[in-house]
């Protein structure tokens, strides 16, 4: 019989690999017997699926609190203005 | 617009406009991934100077966003990569890094994962989870916040990820298997802890 550490292990790492038919059998057994574990890996399925659809809209991204410093921008600039007056 | 429209266009874009019009944005790609704001700042530096070298390669198929974000990408995992060469997976954090808190000695819940549903859908329109999304992952480890974005959020697979971070098989499953314990559990705790609190307030 696994432990619940085990079992979210083994949740986990499904996400990765595909667990062998033992695991599989065993993970699926505890998971019907035990609602905290159960819990877990509701979770971790909707939150994959979540992270997934939120990196595909670009916009989405825009959350992050932080941006380029103007520093950072005026020594970008100038790199690509360098850049860009070079002879290819 | 057509494909002829689009070229014209980025012919004759000034390529100091695109720090203004995608500066920020590649910015925070490339920190949500990377923590340190040198090594994102050059990132974007680099992502710039490449496109601009190579923008007879932009064929208009793709947004001009998606064209850079797409060479981004690869500066990251190049980045990535050449770091963990030099920086070999150090094992000892690992062991050091385990999971008392959440299981006992037989391996049952301390305390188990609270009740909640997670509907996908749902949470893409909610701005604050991911907020607290983007306050999660860079609370992780260094490692464990790289292992985590390039499997959850890259979408690359086990194999890519251990031969970019250069760690075995067994050391990957480990490792973003506490990255996503670590983030449930924030999530749970800062995500749902702050909607319980807007709820009761909204009773009162």
């Amino acid at each position: 019989m696994l432990s619940c550490e085990e079992v979210t292990q083994l949740v986990s790492e499904s996400l990765d690999r595909e667990l062998s038919l033992r695991q599989r059998v065993s993970t699926k057994m505890h998971l019907m017997m035990c609602r905290l574990c159960s819990r877990y890996n509701k979770q971790l399925a909707g939150l994959r699926e979540a992270f997934r659809l939120h990196a595909m809209r670009e916009e989405d991204i825009d959350i992050y609190p932080a941006s380029l410093s103007s520093e950072a921008r005026q020594r970008i600039k100038q790199a690509l203005h360098h850049t860009s007056r070079e002879p290819h | 617009m057509n494909e002829e429209q689009s070229e014209a266009t980025f012919q004759t874009l000034d390529p100091e406009a695109w720090v203004d019009q995608y500066g920020d944005y590649l910015y925070r790609y490339a920190i949500a991934r990377i923590h340190e704001p040198a090594v994102a700042e050059d990132l974007v530096q680099e992502t710039l100077l490449a496109a601009l070298q190579g923008k007879e390669g932009f064929k208009g198929r793709s947004s001009e966003k998606t064209w850079l974000t797409g060479i981004l990408k690869y500066k990251i995992v190049d980045y990535i990569r050449k770091k963990s060469r030099e920086q070999p997976t150090d094992n000892i954090e690992l062991a050091a890094d385990a999971m008392h808190e959440h299981f006992d000695e037989k391996g049952g819940w301390k305390v188990g994962p609270a009740k909640w549903t997670v509907n996908p859908k749902e949470l893409l329109e909610q701005k604050e989870f991911w907020r607290v999304f983007y306050s999660c992952l860079s609370k992780l480890s260094e490692r464990l916040a790289k292992a985590f974005a390039l499997r959850e959020l890259d979408g690359l697979s086990s194999q890519e990820i251990r031969e970019i971070l250069n760690i075995s098989a067994t050391n990957s499953y480990v490792m973003l298997y506490r990255a996503r314990m670590r983030m449930r559990d924030c999530l749970e705790v800062n995500w749902l802890g702050q909607r319980k609190v807007r709820k009761q307030n909204a009773v009162l």
